[in-house]
Parts: C-alpha cells; sequence; structure tokens
C-alpha cells in the first residue's frame, strides 16, 4: 500500500483545492457574491455549508474504498 | 414577557434529565484510570460521534455564533469554513494513536508523545498548556450557563448562582462515571441542542421576516457589507483577508490537537469507529447554519442588546413568544454549555495527573489511586474555573488565544510521534517552546506582526525549523525503541 497511491493523491488534492475555495484568493473569487440565493441563504453562506457537504461525501468515498488488509 | 417558572421548571426538568443520564454509565467502567480517562477503549460510534461533536458546539457556539454573526456578520463564516476540514487530520493520526495505545496503554496524548521521545519534560510542558487552555475555556463555559439563567429570569438568578447550579451538576456526573458520564450526557445534549437550533434559526426568521430568504434580502439591501466576506473585525471596521483566511488554515492544522478532542482516541472501540467518527463529523458542522441565522436575524431587530453575544437571549426575551420556548432555549444553551464543559473538566484533570503528576514528576500510584487523584483534580479544576468566572475581570478571551495559539503548537510534535524517524526529543521540545512563545508575543502585541497573519501561524513556522534542524543535529538516543513504537503505530 503505498502513500502515494492515486486514492491518495486524489483525497489530497481534494484538500488543497477545498483549502484554496475557503480562503483568499478562491473564496473571494468564486464564493463572496450573494446571488443567486440557495436554499434561502446568500451564495457565499451556502458556498461554506455546500464545502462542508462535499468533504463529507469525499471522506465518505475514501473511506469506503480504503484498501482492506 | 414569557413567565419566568414556565422557563425556570424546564430548564431545571433539563438538569434533572442531565444529571440522571449521567450518572447512570458509572458502575459500568472499570475502577481505574483506563475505565475512568478512556472507558475502557470501548466506545462506540454513536458515543464517539456525539463526544467529539458536542464537545466542540459550547456555550462559544450557542451564544458566540448567533454573536459573531450578528455583529461581525461573513466573518463568522471562518467558522464553517475551518469546519469543513478541521477534522480531516485526525482520520490519518486517530488510528495510529489509538494503536499505540493500546499496546503501551496511554490514555493522553501528551503522554503518548513523552513516551515515544523517552522525554517526561514534554508531557509535562503540554499539561501545563494544556490545564492553562482549559481553565479560561471553563470559566467562559460557566459564564454563559450563568448569564442565560440570569437573563431568562430577569436578574431572579443571579450569573453566580446559576453558574454554580449548573456546574453542580456537571461534577456530579463527571465525577462518578468519567468519560462515560460525559458521553452518554453529550448524546443527549447533542440531540437536544440541535433540535433546538433548527427549531429557533427556522423560527426567528419566519416569525421576524417571513422567512430565511426575505431575511437575508432585507440585510442586503440595509446593511450589505454584513453578508460580504471577510466580514467584520471586532471593532465593525472591515475585517481582513489575511487574517480570515490564516484563521481558517491554522484552525484545519491545529483543531485535531485540542488535549480533551485527541485524547478521544483513546477511548474508541476500534479503528473503524474512529474513521467513521472523523466521516461523520462535517455532518455536525452543518448545525452552526441555523445559530448563524439566529444571529442575522439580530441586525434588523428593533432594539439591540449590550453585548453582541447576548443577541439570542436578548431577542427572546422583547418577543410575544410562549414560555415553554423560551425555557427550551434555555436548556439548549445550557446543554452547550455543559456538553464542552464537563469534557474539559474531565480532560485537564486527567492530563494533570497522568502528565503532570505521573509522566512528568515520575509518581506511580496504582491505576485505582489514579481515578482518586483524577477525581479530586476534577474538583480542584471545577473550583479554579468557577472562581475564574466569579471574579477575575480581565479578559478571558485573550487567556484563551493565548492558550488556543499554544495548543496549535502540539501539531508539529505530535504529528512527529507518530510518523517521522528522524524526529528527536529535543527537537519536539524546543520547538513547542519556541512556537508558543512566539504565538503568546503576538496574541499580546498584535501591532508586532509584520502582516496580518494569525498569531498561530507566526509560531508554526518556527516550530517545525526548530524541530527539524535540532532533530538533524541531536541523534535519537534509542532507534530500535523508535523503530517499534512506528511499527505499533502503523499497524
Amino acid at each position: 500500500m503505498s502513500v502515494l497511491s492515486p486514492r491518495n493523491l486524489l483525497f489530497a488534492l481534494y484538500v488543497v483545492v477545498c483549502a484554496f475555495a475557503l480562503t483568499w484568493p478562491g473564496y473571494d473569487l468564486l464564493g463572496n457574491r450573494l446571488e443567486p440565493f440557495v436554499f434561502g441563504l446568500p451564495f457565499t453562506l451556502a458556498w461554506n455549508v455546500g464545502w462542508v457537504l462535499a468533504t463529507f461525501m469525499v471522506l465518505l468515498l475514501y473511506h469506503s474504498t480504503r484498501p482492506r488488509v | 414577557m414569557p413567565s419566568s417558572y414556565v422557563v425556570l421548571s424546564v430548564s431545571l426538568a433539563y438538569l434533572v434529565a442531565s444529571l440522571v443520564i449521567g450518572m447512570w454509565p458509572g458502575r459500568k467502567a472499570s475502577g481505574t484510570a483506563e475505565g475512568y480517562v478512556a472507558g475502557d477503549r470501548s466506545l462506540g460510534l454513536v458515543l464517539m460521534y456525539f463526544i467529539t461533536g458536542a464537545t466542540i458546539f459550547s456555550a462559544f457556539a450557542f451564544l458566540g455564533g448567533p454573536g459573531w454573526a450578528y455583529s461581525r456578520g461573513a466573518a463568522a463564516f471562518y467558522i464553517l469554513g475551518y469546519g469543513a476540514l478541521g477534522f480531516v487530520p485526525f482520520y490519518f493520526l486517530g488510528p495510529r494513536a489509538a494503536r499505540v495505545g493500546r499496546a503501551y496503554g496511554f490514555v493522553t496524548q501528551a503522554e503518548m508523545v513523552a513516551e515515544r521521545f523517552r522525554m517526561p519534560a514534554i508531557a509535562g510542558v503540554m499539561a501545563v498548556v494544556s490545564v492553562i487552555a482549559f481553565v479560561p475555556y471553563l470559566a467562559l463555559q460557566m459564564k454563559g450557563a450563568g448569564y442565560v439563567l440570569s437573563a431568562v429570569t430577569r436578574g431572579g438568578i443571579p450569573e453566580w448562582a446559576g453558574a454554580a447550579l449548573v456546574y453542580g451538576v456537571v461534577l456530579a456526573y463527571v465525577l462518578r462515571s468519567g468519560v462515560l458520564g460525559v458521553g452518554w450526557t453529550n448524546t443527549f445534549q447533542g440531540i437536544f441542542m440541535m433540535a433546538l437550533a433548527w427549531g429557533l434559526g427556522l423560527y426567528l426568521p419566519h416569525r421576524l421576516y417571513g422567512g430565511v430568504g426575505e431575511m437575508f434580502r432585507r440585510i442586503a439591501v440595509e446593511r450589505p457589507e454584513l453578508l460580504k466576506a471577510p466580514g467584520l473585525a471586532y471593532d465593525g471596521s472591515p475585517w481582513n483577508w489575511g487574517d480570515y483566511s490564516t484563521a481558517v488554515i491554522v484552525s484545519i492544522i491545529g483543531f485535531s490537537f485540542w488535549p480533551h478532542l485527541f485524547m478521544k482516541a483513546f477511548t474508541s472501540r476500534d479503528e473503524r469507529t474512529l474513521r467513521r467518527t472523523v466521516v461523520l463529523y462535517p455532518t455536525f458542522q452543518i448545525f452552526l447554519v441555523p445559530l448563524f441565522l439566529i444571529g442575522f436575524c439580530g441586525v434588523l431587530f428593533a432594539s439591540a442588546p449590550d453585548k453582541p453575544d447576548q443577541i439570542l437571549p436578548h431577542m427572546l426575551m422583547n418577543m410575544e413568544i410562549p414560555a415553554l420556548l423560551v425555557g427550551l432555549f434555555c436548556a439548549g444553551a445550557l446543554a452547550a454549555s455543559m456538553s464542552s464543559g464537563d469534557a474539559m473538566a474531565h480532560a485537564a484533570s486527567s492530563i494533570a495527573i497522568r502528565d503532570g503528576v505521573v509522566r512528568a514528576l515520575g509518581a506511580t500510584p496504582d491505576p485505582h489511586r489514579q481515578r482518586t487523584l483524577i477525581r479530586w483534580t476534577v474538583v480542584a479544576v471545577m473550583v479554579a474555573s468557577y472562581v475564574v468566572a466569579v471574579i477575575y475581570q480581565g479578559s478571558l478571551v485573550f487567556l484563551l488565544l493565548s492558550a488556543y495559539g499554544a495548543v496549535v503548537q502540539f501539531a508539529p510534535g505530535v504529528t512527529a510521534c507518530l510518523f517521522s524517524r528522524r524526529a528527536t526529543g529535543e527537537g519536539v521540545l524546543t520547538g513547542l517552546l519556541v512556537g508558543s512563545a512566539v504565538t503568546v508575543l503576538f496574541v499580546a502585541y498584535p501591532e508586532l506582526k509584520p502582516w496580518p497573519v494569525h498569531a498561530g501561524i507566526y509560531g508554526l513556522v518556527p516550530n517545525l525549523v526548530t524541530l527539524i534542524l535540532v532533530s538533524a543535529f541531536r541523534r535519537s538516543g534509542d532507534p530500535e525503541k523508535d523503530e517499534a513504537f512506528l511499527s505499533v503505530a502503523s499497524g
């Protein structure tokens, strides 16, 4: 089981993208606006909620595909 | 104005329920320190989920979360932002820590690090930092509980009496049941808080503005600066992206190393449970959304409270709403305060005895005697925090930020302990000391910071550099033991 397996690299890539999206400049460029409203929430709040949910999905996927020894 | 009697009855009923639930599991754990601190390493997914989740949702989240959204707007979103990734490092650290914990009998983070590097002084330093971090934090939880009871009874119960009442209950179940008491009450309190936060978070915008979307539309017209990240600073001026972004990053790095959280690696039944807890953790974060909604409700509310943290009780006490609902809110805020306070009192005492007395000072009480000592320390920690809460007039937030900055500095050493062959005790210890000193300096004198970056980052960089450099010059005294430790860690 290699640390640099495609599964681990993809996960690391997700973490980097997510951290970029939640901080400057990613958040300011892509998420920092009011419209469109999502379920009544301004886009900037929904953006953060979306990344929390995305992390949950990715972790679920990462966890369920772990190599069994 | 809601009737104080109904409000008080609901709150008291809630306290009694917590007490009963917390006292029940005491008989099942073994009479040793391992039983009291780590629940004999037997906790399943439900308890693990709520113990990690509810522990974090403190009085700070329940009162401070709405307070931030109300006064600083989008700045509050940073809590949600770091929460997305905050527990991810634990997915990799937790199972390793659990394996060495089982093999070597660890129940705290610091004793693990001290054993790996055969250096008791590390445990001593980490114990001191942890206890200094926990006392002001616990004092804040007590103040929160006292404040809520006092507010909803319009001063009928003074703050000191409210805090004493609520924390008397916490003391009783933590003393009796240890981590299992904390786990079962947190499960009950966690479910209660979530239901209540969602209830209020949807009810208040509907009642005051006709819906969540309508509320945000009005804020966007009247106070647009609140909805634009990175929001506002404490003084109401625009916050900067540097501080916002590095606050997110430093929290993602440091979050898993909070001692009361990290040591839950040693309570879990198995690795699978531990990993699933991390996977499920983001679902607990979503619970911040209704708390933000509550805070945003206050933005255009007819009157303003004295302090932003009082926005929720302020609105409830100034609206025509059923007393039962106010009572439930009060119970929810108490739940938030108690579910963090209990874990901190428990962790601080376990750490003081296991890391401070046993590890750093070299005392060797038997496991039953250790449990007795830890229980006495629970009483001492609670009393000390209570005294701080009632008497200390200075800034608790300063103590808290300094301590949190120092806790973040655990990250490099603990990670090295579980992953690195090359790191040495001297490197870890000097890194920790240098990093903590730099962080505390910049917390105390923020005007000295060359760039608007979180104080914890200024500490982490020299911490890591020192760790690597000192480790490079001082070879480990016993590479075989290091090898054995790391092979246990990797399973």
